[in-house]
């Protein structure tokens, strides 16, 4: 309007100028060229955080091993730097810190993180069109679906886990009550993981395992009650619950709301996935009683022979236990470890190709996973048993495998 | 043929009603708020995460209240987080609100009153993450035998930590009413809700008046912040998840009406619940949105307001 | 409405932005700001198509998420589904973006203030939900290697950049239109006084339709092309309330309703969220929030307006003639010049004389159990200078409202030069040449005075040229010609009315309706005002004045009508009303009545 007239350049100067801000403090990168980058890509802060910084402790306390043994042998003893980055909240900022990492970081060989799905399919959009190998425990069969090249899930993705748990439960359940589960309810949220695994289901899986969906509920986290969800199982009465759900809050509604309505402690079984289910803060907010032989399956979980190393987690970070998020963290440093070693230069595309030729059974990188760390050429880990944890005294621990088990699994029975 | 059965039906109205007792009295805290500044307080879900935190100290951390027991405590506790947050609310009015709210703004077409929409933002980011400095991104709940306890009403279950969190909500509810409507402040409150100018010319301190209002909605919210503690876990992002169904409540009861933000939030609480009887699970919170459009169609000034808005 | 060379100025700084923004692209060299560039560029585009609607018009949304996630949506699903490249879905956002403003603006406008500000807030949220239901929860958009181009993929950033930059260009030259076309002035006016608007012959309800269609269109557009740059699409990224919430903060922050302000919003907030992040996220997570929090806090209070505002403040603080260029208009016209003769347009106001201009015929209204207004009949002369009086209360007002379409009757039938008006709206029923002042003055009062009649003449004019020379004639008329370019907001009482009583003459009408014009007015200005009614009825234009004190109505009009309790109780010449026995009573009660006819006897 005329009582403002507009003065040209001001503004442009003035957003210009602004624009530079962020350019400042990053230009003076640090100066450092020996040592060996790998990425960490987390949600430090917003609702994720908490994962986050799990994973960061896995991460560091890998790197800090590796370099205390000598670091990368041969190179030379080359020690192993982390640079972290936070993925914030959005799939923007989760962008922008890969972008950034990448631009600031020309030499860095390798990453890991990000987390939640969607976080992870847009960090590789960066990190493939710059060839930089990167592994995630994020389970999403899109991640490995684009015909990347360079991305590798450490974790069977949804569809996988899907296909191995059911009939692995079946086999548990029939052992213990001699009777083949013939219904089954599915309660599970609608984010991206539950939902390729109840897809799984869906589509033939509970056909060929000759089970039929008595309840069949989907929810948008977080819940604000589970009545009227935990009210159709009471009416419908399947012979087992499958509970998907990826936040801590929401399984502890339902599991209350179980125990309320009469139907905890075995009348009728559970069965989750997911890591939420092991979380110390799970047991902090319900209690043990309530958990007791509570039977989850997960991508990924302490197993036998790491005991060492589980003891020093806790001892470190004040962590009541290990789980999957520090668990994987650490194990990708790890395999970076090997990688490294195998190609033989820091050299991001000599460690994706040695990454694509690892055949590992032994050794602290294939401790921290169930089965060879072995990738297919979708970058997809193959023979990959599923891991089934249950609380056992108020620890979750791992039970099947059988040869990686810390203890024998056993059917809550009401 | 019913797709559910009259047990079904009345254990998800038992639901409603029961989480709509706690948003019924978040919704109050945000109707003084917006009903007497006209300001849309987009922090609001913080006060009440605030709340939460508030609660959850005061039970477990600190063991103030730990004497009380597993059943007593907790409820205590909700209730002292609403002067905690009253205060904090008190000091954010009387240093940034109160430079962008208020009557001499309210006047100036376009002025700050936009400027309010900034701070509440800021005021929120500050909190959210203030907050996960604080007290860490580690989700955490009120540990209560209550919530997964419950009172048989013939096949209805009704959950015991929902059920005295309602009826303290209700209680809340009718006393901040009568307190609008019978004291002295309650109705100073309400005149420079009505008509700023006026209540300037009546002699009434509306600047002192708006910043009881803000400090006593945000207080509010606190307690029903602390109340929900008791049956759900949180962390420093999780007032967000309630803004919307607080704004929806109140717009829906009427906007200046505080008996119209307590059914409001009740309604949501209803709608959200029992949409599952017929609809997805997954659509319950578009059920809230569909039910709010058309009630604000239907009834512009809400199902209790008044009209003055319109022109 | 801006002058030609202001609006050249503003062209000339959209292509200097435009410059400076490839040069900065070319210098960057890093792939990070880049994208960081093209992020600020896209929701500058966001925030200018929020400030198209909301800026503008008033009506502000918290709800343009739903634009942008449609947009984002239709070209990652176009491309999954169909293998629609974007190149093509791109620009068919812009009809999806139209097509949903239409439908969300069809029911939401009904809604005024907060209430459409919370109701647009619903609209992305409960899409959301259902994207999720729909199993949408995580869209990336197939990498193509063998036709990258084809699928608008780069592996240079600036390509990006130079897309985005296209866009806000785009986007900055909509918005320019907008301000300097009769559209931006009806928006204008709507912000400022939307009943003033509709009883100034605009069509509310078609621009606000057209502001939010346009608006979405552009937001549809962005989003679409924010779906390629991110390549991965979730309804939380593109519907969530952070989005509706990025459009408006930016527009605040820079400065709302103006070119600029949306665009500094953009190159300030988002580069200093970012580098936050970058320097502090992993240091200690949650304090580039905090920062950030206190940041925007402190500079909105040093700049509650935004910072376009305050700093244009401050510059023509500075030097405060220079920046003021002289208007066309201004230096022409001096006030009370001889009235120069009307002979612009058609003047509504000579089509037909004698007969009846105005009937009424049994007017009822009821607002609740209260009757308003009571079969009311009522015929107004054509050139007659006709009051209607009434104790506060009577119905005077309500009977104005039902006149010009702000309220519709009950029953009855109104009927104008001939022709039934029943049920048109204001803004028709402004078009039929009935032209109207309120009892408390609706300015516009961040306009100036010449800006508030333009609006008003709008309706009569067939170009931009014309409204604006009727209006400099209308000022004329009322003697306001020397304030032409005052602000509304600082005018007296007096020129208010004045310049209210302008805008209804500008569109040559052939009846005003004035609303207590002559109320609280000393005894100068009353002169004044009434010289100037005496003049506008000699011009031959029809006047129905209603007052509520008799006294200088009894000396201006030929015929009166008595209102009291919605009722006609009197009618007929002044000097024979103020002895009527009920009318003294509907005045002062019953008891002087009495006393009048014991005084009497």
């Amino acid at each position: 309007m005329t009582k403002h007239p507009t003065r040209r350049g001001v503004t442009a100067g003035l957003a210009l100028g602004t624009l530079a801000i962020p350019g400042l403090g990053i230009a003076a990168a640090r100066a450092q060229a020996k040592p060996i980058k790998i990425a960490l890509i987390a949600p430090l802060s917003g609702p994720w955080a908490r994962q986050g910084q799990l994973m960061r402790m896995g991460a560091e306390m890998a790197l800090e091993e590796i370099n205390q043994k000598g670091g990368i042998q041969k190179l030379g003893g080359a020690k192993l730097e982390l640079v972290v980055a936070d993925a914030g909240d959005s799939t923007e900022k989760a962008k922008n810190a890969a972008q950034r990492l990448l631009s600031q970081e020309p030499d860095l060989v390798g990453g890991t993180g990000a987390w939640l799905s969607s976080f992870t399919l847009s960090v590789t959009e960066v990190t493939e069109r710059a060839q930089l190998p990167w592994l995630t425990l994020s389970y999403s069969d899109a991640i490995t679906n684009r015909g990347f090249k360079f991305v590798f899930q450490t974790s069977p993705t949804a569809d996988h886990q899907a296909a191995e748990t059911i009939p692995t439960v079946l086999k548990l359940a029939e052992a213990a009550t001699g009777k083949r589960p013939k219904t089954i309810g599915i309660i599970q949220d609608n984010t991206a993981s539950p939902v390729s695994f109840g897809k799984q289901l869906r589509d033939g899986g509970l056909d060929k395992a000759g089970l039929k969906a008595v309840v069949d509920q989907v929810f948008t986290p977080p819940l604000s009650d589970a009545t009227p969800l935990v009210d159709k199982v009471r009416s419908a009465k399947p012979d087992f619950l499958m509970l998907l759900t990826s936040a801590m809050p929401d399984c502890k509604l339902i599991l209350e709301k179980l125990d309320e309505f009469k139907l905890g402690k075995g009348k009728i079984p559970l069965i989750g996935n997911g890591a939420p289910f092991g979380s110390p803060e799970l047991l902090k907010t319900i209690g043990p009683e309530l958990l007791e032989g509570l039977l989850f399956s997960v991508a990924d979980w302490p197993m036998k022979g790491q005991e060492e190393f589980i003891e020093r987690f806790k001892k470190r970070t004040g962590e009541p236990w290990l789980t999957q998020d520090s668990l994987t963290a650490y194990g990708d440093v790890w395999i970076f470890k090997e990688a490294l070693e195998r190609a033989g230069a820091a050299d991001k595309l000599k460690v994706a190709e040695a990454i694509r030729g690892l055949n590992l059974t032994e050794g602290p990188a294939a401790a921290c996973f169930p089965g060879p760390i072995k990738f297919d050429e979708k970058g997809r880990r193959v023979d990959v048993p599923m891991i089934f944890a249950q609380w056992q005294k108020g620890v979750p621990i791992t039970v099947y495998p059988t040869d990686r088990a810390q203890a024998e699994p056993f059917w809550l029975k009401a | 043929m019913m797709p559910f059965t009259a047990t079904d039906f009345l254990q998800a109205l038992a639901a409603g009603i029961l989480v709509g007792g706690a948003y019924a009295l978040m919704c109050i805290g945000l109707g003084i708020i917006f009903g007497s500044m006209r300001v849309i307080n987009f922090a609001q879900g913080d006060f009440l995460m605030l709340g939460m935190y508030a609660a959850f100290y005061l039970t477990t951390g600190f063991g103030v209240l730990a004497f009380l027991g597993p059943y007593g405590g907790p409820i205590v506790a909700a209730f002292l987080a609403g002067p905690l947050v009253f205060a904090l609310g008190w000091v954010l009015h009387r240093f940034i609100v109160a430079r962008v709210t208020g009557a001499g703004v309210a006047q100036i077409e376009g002025a700050g009153a936009y400027g309010q929409i900034i701070v509440t933002l800021g005021i929120s980011l500050i909190l959210q993450n203030g907050g996960l400095i604080l007290f860490g991104s580690t989700p955490v709940g009120i540990r209560t035998p209550m919530s997964r306890q419950s009172w048989e009403i013939g096949d209805v279950l009704l959950n015991q930590a929902r059920v005295v969190s309602f009826l303290v909500a209700v209680a809340l509810a009718a006393g901040v009413y009568l307190f609008l409507s019978h004291t002295r402040l309650g109705k100073g409150l309400r005149a420079a809700a009505d008509n700023p100018q006026a209540a300037i010319y009546m002699g009434i301190d509306v600047e002192r008046a708006h910043r009881i209002a803000w400090s006593l909605g945000v207080g509010i919210t606190a307690i029903a912040g602390g109340l929900v503690a008791t049956f759900q876990t949180f962390q420093p992002y999780s007032g967000f998840d309630f803004v919307i169904v607080m704004y929806a409540g109140v717009v829906l009861g009427g906007l200046g009406s505080n008996f119209g933000a307590f059914w409001g939030g009740l309604l949501i609480g209803i709608v959200q619940q029992m949409s599952t009887l017929i609809l997805p699970y997954q659509l319950q919170n578009t059920a809230i949105f569909v039910v709010f459009l058309l009630i604000i169609f239907l009834r512009p000034q809400g199902m209790f307001g008044r009209l003055s808005e319109r022109t | 409405m801006r002058t030609r060379a202001e609006a050249n100025r503003q062209l000339w700084a959209i292509l200097g932005f435009a410059v400076a923004v490839v040069a900065l692209s070319l210098v960057l060299r890093n792939r990070y700001y880049e994208l960081v560039l093209t992020q600020v560029l896209l929701w500058a585009v966001l925030s200018l198509a929020w400030n198209l609607l909301s800026g503008y018009s008033g009506y502000f949304s918290f709800g343009h998420a739903v634009f942008w996630g449609l947009g984002s949506y239709t070209v990652a699903l176009g491309m999954i589904h169909l293998d629609l490249t974007p190149w093509i879905t791109i620009p068919f956002c812009a009809i999806v973006g139209a097509l949903a403003g239409a439908l969300i603006g069809y029911p939401t406008f009904r809604l005024r203030g907060h209430y459409f500000a919370l109701a647009m807030l619903a609209y992305p949220l409960a899409i959301l939900y259902v994207f999720q239901w729909l199993g949408y929860q995580e869209v990336a958009l197939p990498m193509k290697r063998e036709s990258p181009i084809l699928y608008m993929q780069f592996e240079d950033q600036r390509v990006y950049i130079a897309l985005a930059l296209g866009l806000l260009v785009a986007a900055l030259l909509i918005s320019l239109w907008v301000e300097n076309s009769r559209f931006g002035m009806a928006l204008l006016a709507i912000k400022q006084n939307e009943p003033a608007a509709e009883a100034a012959g605009i069509d509310t309800w078609r621009w606000k339709m057209l502001a939010l269609m346009l608006s979405g269109a552009l937001a549809a557009v962005a989003g679409g092309l924010y779906g390629v740059v991110l390549l991965v699409v979730t309804p939380e990224t593109v519907f969530g309330m952070l989005v509706s919430a990025q459009a408006l903060i930016l527009a605040l922050f820079g400065g709302v309703g103006s070119l600029w302000g949306p665009v500094i919003g953009a190159m300030v907030l988002v580069p200093l969220a970012e580098g936050l992040n970058a320097e502090l996220g992993d240091v200690l997570p949650g304090i580039q929030g905090v920062v950030y929090g206190v940041a925007i806090i402190a500079i909105i209070l040093l700049a509650p307006e935004g910072v376009y505002w305050r700093v244009l403040d401050r510059l023509s603080r500075r030097a405060p003639s220079a920046s003021e260029p002289p208007r066309a208009g201004a230096a022409v016209v001096t006030s009370p010049a001889p009235r120069p003769a009307i002979n612009v347009a058609r003047p509504l106001a000579l089509a037909g004389t004698g007969g009846d201009l105005l009937v009424l015929r049994d007017i009822t209204l009821s607002f609740g159990g209260l009757r308003a207004l009571d079969g009311v009949d009522l015929v107004v002369p054509a050139g007659g200078l006709y009051g209607i009086i009434g104790p506060n209360g009577a119905g005077k007002t309500t009977l104005f409202n039902v006149i010009n379409g702000f309220l519709a009757p009950d029953r009855g039938a109104i009927s104008f030069a001939g022709q039934s008006i029943t049920g048109l709206r204001p803004s028709q029923v402004c078009r039929r040449g009935i032209g109207r002042t309120f009892q408390v003055v609706r300015a516009f009062p961040r306009m100036t005075v010449l800006e508030n009649v333009i609006v008003g003449a709008y309706v009569g004019a067939a170009d931009d040229a014309t409204a604006r020379r009727m209006a400099l004639t209308a000022l004329d008329r009322v003697g306001l010609g020397g304030r032409a370019d005052t602000l509304a907001g600082g005018l007296t009482t007096r020129e208010l009315r004045l310049m209210e009583l302008a805008r209804a003459l500008a569109p040559q009408p052939r009846l005003v309706l004035l609303d207590e014009t002559l109320a609280g007015l000393g005894h100068e200005d009353l002169d004044g005002i009434l010289g100037v009614i005496r003049q506008v009825r000699a011009d031959g234009i029809t006047i129905l004045i209603i007052e509520h004190t008799m006294h200088a109505m009894v000396q201006l009009v030929d015929h009166f009508t008595v209102l009291d309790h919605g009722r006609l109780i009197a009618a007929g010449r002044p000097d024979d009303i103020v002895r009527d026995p009920s009318v003294i009573e509907a005045y002062l009660g019953k008891k002087w009545v009495d006393r009048m006819a014991l005084t009497a006897q």
